[in-house]
C-alpha cells in the first residue's frame, strides 16, 4: 500500500541546512496500521506531509521514493496528486481547534471534500455528510453541519476531521497526532473510533504521535524515529515488552508509573548516555516515608484557604446589561492548601480548573466566595496590597508558545517582575539572579539575550517557569504546565518542578486533565467537574479507590500498556 | 442582534446629541455678528435688530440652544397660534410635519429636522446638503469601488507572485499611493489626463457630475467627470488596500486550516478564495470603510481641484463667509453619516466572520 524507500527531506535556510528525515523507510500493508513515533522534532509530521506532498516550502526531498498503490507519488504531478489527496490518502491533523476553517460552517466544509472527488450535487452531498456525522459519533449532526468551528468544542472538531478524512474511503488515513490536543476522556473515545473506522472501511492507518502508550493503542507494527533517523521498528508488542534501543527505553519509562510512587521521573538523555544510575527511580518512596512527610505538612495551618467561591461567566446579555443565560465556572468551591504540599486539581476542559486558579490569583474576580493566604483575606485587599500579596504567588500557563511575549528578550522577560516589585538594589544585581535564576532552571547564562522564538518547547517552558520564581514566590500555581509538551519532555519538566520544591520549599497547586501525571506530583487531589468538587482525599487514596463513577472514567482513560 | 442595533441607534443619537452641542456652544462662543453677516456692513441699526430677534439672537444663549435642538428634532414642541412666538409652529419653516397631539396652545409635531437658512443664499441648508451630498456619495463610492476591487486582487497577486519583481513593483507602487499628497495627485493628474492626453481621453480638466451642453443648453448627467476625480481620490486607499490584503492573505495562507484545505485535494485557486481571502478580509474591510466615512465628509482638495460640486466644497465655501447655519447643517449631517456608517460595518463584520457577535 504505502512504500517509503530511503526518504531524505533537509530543511534549507539561508546559511543552515537540517537534516529533518534521514534516509528511512517504511513499509504499510493494506488493511495494516502503522504507528510512527518521537518527540517533536524528530521527522514524523514531515514524513508524513511528503506522503501528502504537502510540505512547507523551506523543506526539500533530496532523495528516496514513496510509493502507493504502486505509483510513484514524488515523479506524479500535481493533478494526479490533487486527485490523490482527500480521495485515496486523507490526513487528520494535530489541532482540531485551528485546522478548520473558521468561516466556514463544519458541515459545509466536509461536503466540499464530498462534491470535489465524487462530483455529486449540494443536496446528495449534504445527506452523505449527515450519514458521516452520525458515524463518528456527532450528537445532533443536522445542528453541527450549520454549526461554525467556534461553536463546538475541541472533540466534537476532531470528529469533524475525521469524518472529513473519511468521507471520500480512503486506502490510507494519515493521523498525524489526533488527540495531543485533547482531554484525556476524549482521547480515548478518539482512538476507539478510528480503529473502529478502519476495521469498518478497510483502511491502511498511520498513526503518529510522541506517546508510545497512546500509539500501542491503535498500532500494529511501530516505527520509532529519533533526529530524523529510524532508530527501531517492529511489532509493537515485542517493541514495547522488549525495546532494543536505548532512545525507546527511555520514552517507555518517561511516563509516571502506574503503580509506585517514584522521586524523580527517568529522562531519555540518560538512557542514551547509558548514564541510568540507581538513584532513586527503581525504588520509589515507601509508605512509611510516604506518611510520614505528609504527617509533616499537615501539621501546619493552611496556607491557602477558599471558602465557598463561585463565579459564573455570562453568555448572553439584555437590552438594559442585565444577565440572561450564564454559565457556572465555578459553584461553591472549597479548599485547603498546607505549606509544602502539592495540590493536585484535575478534571475535564470545561470542568472549572482554570477558573480555580485565575480565581486565587485574583485574575478573574469571584462573585462570591472568600479566599485567605497567609492569614489575610485577598478578595478584600485593596489593589495596591493585592499586588504585594501577589508578589507571593506565582502562575505557570499551558501554553509556552503564546505565553512569552516574542519581543522581549528571555532576560528581561525573567527580570522584568523583579522591578515590578523593586527587588535587588540595581539591575546589575538582578541579571545576576535571572542568571541564576536560568542556570536552576537547567538553562545557561548565555539564553539571557535571546528571544523565545530560538527555544523549543521543553525550553520555553523553564522560562516560564523561571519567570515565575523571579520574584521569589512561596506558593505557585501550574496550570496545566506540561500539557502541551511531548512525553520526553514532561518528564524533563515535571523533575524540574520537584527539584524546585525540595529546593525553595513551594507550595504547589498543580492543575491537569491527566490524572497519572497529578498523581505523580502531588499529595492530596480534588476532582473537578462543573465547577463543583466531586471527589477530594489522598492522590494514592483517589487514584486506587475512586469513589466517584466520573473519578473512575477519568482513570480509565489513561494510556494503558500492553500487559 | 436587534437588542444590539437598538443599543447602538441610541449610542448614535447620544454622539450626535453631544456633536450638536459642542458646534451650537462653539459657534455661539466665536466672535462674530451673525445679523450683520446676513445684513452687511451698511445696514441700518433697526434692520439689524429685526433680523436678531427673528432669528432669536435677543434670547439667552441656553433658550437658543433649546431652540436649536427642537429644531433639529425630529419631535419637537411648538405653539400652534401666537405667530409672534419664538415656537410658533411654521408651516413653511417645518415641512414635511405631523401633528402628533396638542395641548392648548402647545402642538409636538412629528417633522423633518429643520436645519435652518443659508444667511447668504436664504437657502434652506437642508437643501443645500441635499444638492451637495449626493456627489459627494458618488464620488465616494466610485473611489472606494475602485480601490477596494482593484485593490484586492492585485493585494491577493502579490501574496502569491511574493518575493518575485512584481510583488516588488506592487510594494513599491503601494508606497508611493500612501505618501503621495492627494492635493498634488489631482494635479497631476488633471494634467496629465486631461490636458497632455486630453485628445486620446476625451476628458475635462473640471466639471461636476452635471454639465450644461452648450449649443442646446440643456443640463445632463455627465459620468465623464466622474473618473479622474474618482481615481485620485482612489490612490491611497487602493495603496492601503493592496498592502493589507497582500500581508492579511498571507499570514492566512500559513495557517493550519489551510493545509487542510489542501490535504481535501482542492486546487491552489480554491484554496486561496474560498478559504483564504474571507479569512483574510477582517482588517482590508477595516480600512475600506474607514476611508469610506472619512470620504463622505467630503474630499475638500480633490473636489476643488476637479471643480466637483460635493460637500466638501460646500462646507469650505461656507467656512469663508461665516455662513453659520451651513456649516453647522453640514457637520452635523457628516456625524449623522458616520455613525450610520459604523452600524453598518460591525454587521459587515458579522456577515464576513461568525466568530464576531455583536452585544
Amino acid at each position: 500500500m504505502l512504500q517509503i524507500e530511503d526518504l531524505q527531506i533537509v530543511f534549507k535556510s539561508e546559511d543552515t541546512v537540517i537534516k529533518a528525515v534521514d534516509h528511512i523507510s517504511l513499509n504499510l500493508g493494506k488493511g495494516g496500521s502503522l504507528g510512527l513515533v518521537g518527540e517533536s522534532g524528530s521527522g514524523k509530521s514531515v514524513t508524513a506531509l511528503s506522503v501528502m506532498n504537502l510540505l512547507p516550502a523551506a523543506a526539500k526531498i533530496t532523495s528516496g521514493k514513496i510509493f502507493f498503490q504502486g505509483r510513484e507519488l514524488l515523479k506524479s504531478g500535481n493533478k494526479v496528486m490533487r486527485s490523490l489527496r482527500g480521495g485515496n490518502i486523507s490526513m487528520i491533523f494535530q489541532e482540531p481547534m485551528t485546522s478548520l476553517n473558521p468561516v466556514m460552517r463544519c458541515g459545509e466544509q466536509v461536503a466540499e471534500s464530498i462534491r470535489l472527488h465524487q462530483k455529486t450535487d449540494h443536496k446528495r452531498a449534504a445527506k452523505q455528510v449527515m450519514a458521516l456525522f452520525e458515524k463518528v459519533r456527532l450528537p445532533r449532526p443536522e445542528s453541527i453541519y450549520r454549526a461554525y468551528p467556534h461553536q463546538i468544542s475541541g472533540g466534537q472538531k476532531q470528529r469533524v476531521m475525521i469524518a472529513m478524512a473519511i468521507a471520500n474511503n480512503p486506502d490510507l488515513l494519515i493521523a498525524d497526532e489526533p488527540t495531543t490536543a485533547l482531554d484525556v476522556t476524549v482521547q480515548k473515545e478518539i482512538i476507539q473510533l478510528l480503529k473502529d473506522l478502519k476495521e469498518e472501511y478497510g483502511m491502511s492507518l498511520l498513526f503518529i504521535s510522541h506517546d508510545l502508550a497512546v500509539v500501542s493503542e491503535v498500532a500494529e507494527q511501530v516505527v520509532v524515529m529519533h533526529k530524523g533517523c529510524i532508530v527501531e521498528s517492529g511489532d509493537i508488542h515485542r517493541v514495547y515488552r522488549h525495546p532494543h534501543h536505548p532512545y525507546t527505553q527511555g520514552l517507555l519509562s518517561c511516563r509516571p508509573p502506574l503503580t509506585g510512587r517514584l522521586k524523580k521521573l527517568p529522562v531519555i538523555n540518560e538512557f542514551m548516555n547509558s548514564e541510568l544510575k540507581n538513584d532513586g527511580y527503581q525504588t520509589p518512596e515507601t509508605e512509611k516515608e510516604r506518611k510520614e512527610k505528609l504527617k509533616v505538612i499537615y501539621a501546619n495551618p493552611p496556607l491557602l484557604t477558599v471558602q465557598d467561591i463561585k463565579k459564573e461567566f455570562p453568555l448572553k446579555k439584555s437590552l438594559f446589561g442585565k444577565t440572561k443565560k450564564s454559565i457556572k465556572a465555578l459553584d461553591g468551591i472549597s479548599l485547603k492548601v498546607f505549606p509544602g504540599e502539592t495540590l493536585g486539581v484535575v478534571g475535564e476542559s470545561g470542568s472549572g480548573k482554570t477558573t480555580l486558579g485565575m480565581a486565587i490569583l485574583r485574575l478573574v474576580e469571584p462573585d462570591e466566595g472568600r479566599i485567605f493566604f497567609d492569614e489575610k483575606e485577598l478578595l478584600q485587599l485593596s489593589p495596591a496590597k493585592m499586588k504585594q500579596e501577589r508578589q507571593q504567588l506565582g502562575i505557570v500557563f499551558q501554553d509556552p508558545y503564546s505565553s512569552l511575549n516574542p519581543r522581549m528578550s528571555i532576560g528581561r522577560a525573567i527580570m522584568e517582575p523583579m522591578k515590578v516589585y523593586h527587588l535587588y538594589r540595581n539591575n546589575r544585581e538582578r541579571t545576576q539572579k535571572t542568571i541564576e535564576l536560568l542556570e536552576k532552571t537547567g538553562l545557561k547564562a548565555e539564553h539571557f539575550n535571546r528571544y523565545p522564538h530560538e527555544f523549543s518547547g521543553g525550553q520555553r517552558q523553564r522560562i516560564v517557569i523561571a519567570r515565575a520564581l523571579a520574584p521569589q514566590p512561596r506558593f505557585i500555581i501550574c496550570d496545566e504546565a506540561v500539557s502541551a509538551l511531548d512525553v520526553s519532555v514532561q518528564a524533563l519538566v515535571l523533575n524540574l518542578l520537584n527539584q524546585l520544591k525540595q529546593e525553595f520549599g513551594f507550595t504547589y497547586i498543580f492543575i491537569s486533565h491527566d490524572l497519572s501525571i497529578v498523581r505523580f506530583m502531588s499529595d492530596r487531589i480534588v476532582v473537578m467537574k462543573d465547577g463543583k468538587i466531586v471527589e477530594t482525599g489522598d492522590a494514592d487514596e483517589i487514584y486506587f479507590n475512586p469513589k466517584t463513577e466520573y473519578t473512575k472514567q477519568l482513570i480509565e482513560s489513561i494510556p494503558k500498556r500492553i500487559e | 442582534m436587534l437588542n444590539y442595533l437598538i443599543k447602538r441607534l441610541l449610542y448614535g443619537i447620544l454622539v450626535i446629541w453631544g456633536v450638536t452641542t459642542i458646534i451650537f456652544f462653539l459657534f455661539n462662543i466665536l466672535p462674530g455678528d451673525a445679523a450683520r453677516m446676513l445684513m452687511g456692513q451698511r445696514a441700518d441699526i433697526s434692520s439689524v435688530e429685526a433680523i436678531k430677534k427673528d432669528l432669536g439672537l435677543d434670547k439667552p444663549v441656553l433658550v437658543q440652544y433649546l431652540n436649536f435642538l427642537n429644531d433639529l428634532s425630529p419631535v419637537s414642541v411648538h405653539n400652534a397660534s401666537d405667530k409672534n412666538s419664538f415656537w410658533y409652529f411654521n408651516r413653511e419653516k417645518y415641512h414635511p410635519a405631523f401633528r402628533i397631539f396638542s395641548v392648548g396652545n402647545t402642538v409636538v409635531v412629528f417633522k423633518k429636522p429643520y436645519l435652518r437658512r443659508s444667511y447668504q443664499s436664504k437657502r434652506e441648508v437642508s437643501s443645500i446638503i441635499a444638492e451637495a451630498f449626493p456627489k459627494t456619495l458618488l464620488l465616494a463610492t466610485a473611489s472606494i469601488l475602485l480601490a477596494m476591487i482593484t485593490g484586492i486582487v492585485l493585494g491577493v497577486v502579490a501574496a502569491i507572485k511574493k518575493d518575485t519583481p512584481l510583488d516588488k513593483f506592487l510594494l513599491v507602487f503601494s508606497s508611493f499611493g500612501m505618501s503621495i499628497p492627494s492635493f498634488f495627485a489631482a494635479i497631476i493628474i488633471a494634467w496629465l489626463f486631461a490636458y497632455v492626453l486630453a485628445d486620446y481621453t476625451g476628458l475635462q480638466m473640471f466639471g461636476s457630475l452635471y454639465s450644461v451642453d452648450d449649443y442646446t443648453g440643456e443640463v445632463y448627467v455627465n459620468l465623464k467627470n466622474l473618473i479622474l476625480p474618482a481615481v485620485t481620490l482612489g490612490i491611497r486607499p487602493l495603496a492601503i488596500v493592496v498592502s493589507l490584503t497582500r500581508s492579511s492573505l498571507l499570514d492566512v495562507l500559513s495557517q493550519d486550516y489551510i493545509r487542510t484545505a489542501k490535504a481535501k485535494g482542492l486546487s491552489n485557486f480554491s484554496v486561496i478564495i474560498g478559504h483564504g481571502l474571507r479569512n483574510a478580509l477582517n482588517p482590508v474591510i477595516t480600512a475600506i470603510t474607514g476611508w469610506f466615512a472619512s470620504l463622505m465628509a467630503g474630499a475638500v482638495f480633490v473636489e476643488y481641484v476637479f471643480d466637483w460640486k460635493g460637500i466638501g466644497v460646500v462646507i469650505v465655501d461656507a467656512l469663508e463667509k461665516y455662513d453659520l447655519p451651513v456649516i453647522m447643517g453640514s457637520v452635523l449631517f457628516i456625524s449623522v453619516v458616520l455613525v450610520l456608517v459604523n452600524i453598518m460595518v460591525d454587521f459587515i463584520y458579522t456577515l464576513l466572520d461568525p466568530r464576531v457577535r455583536l452585544g
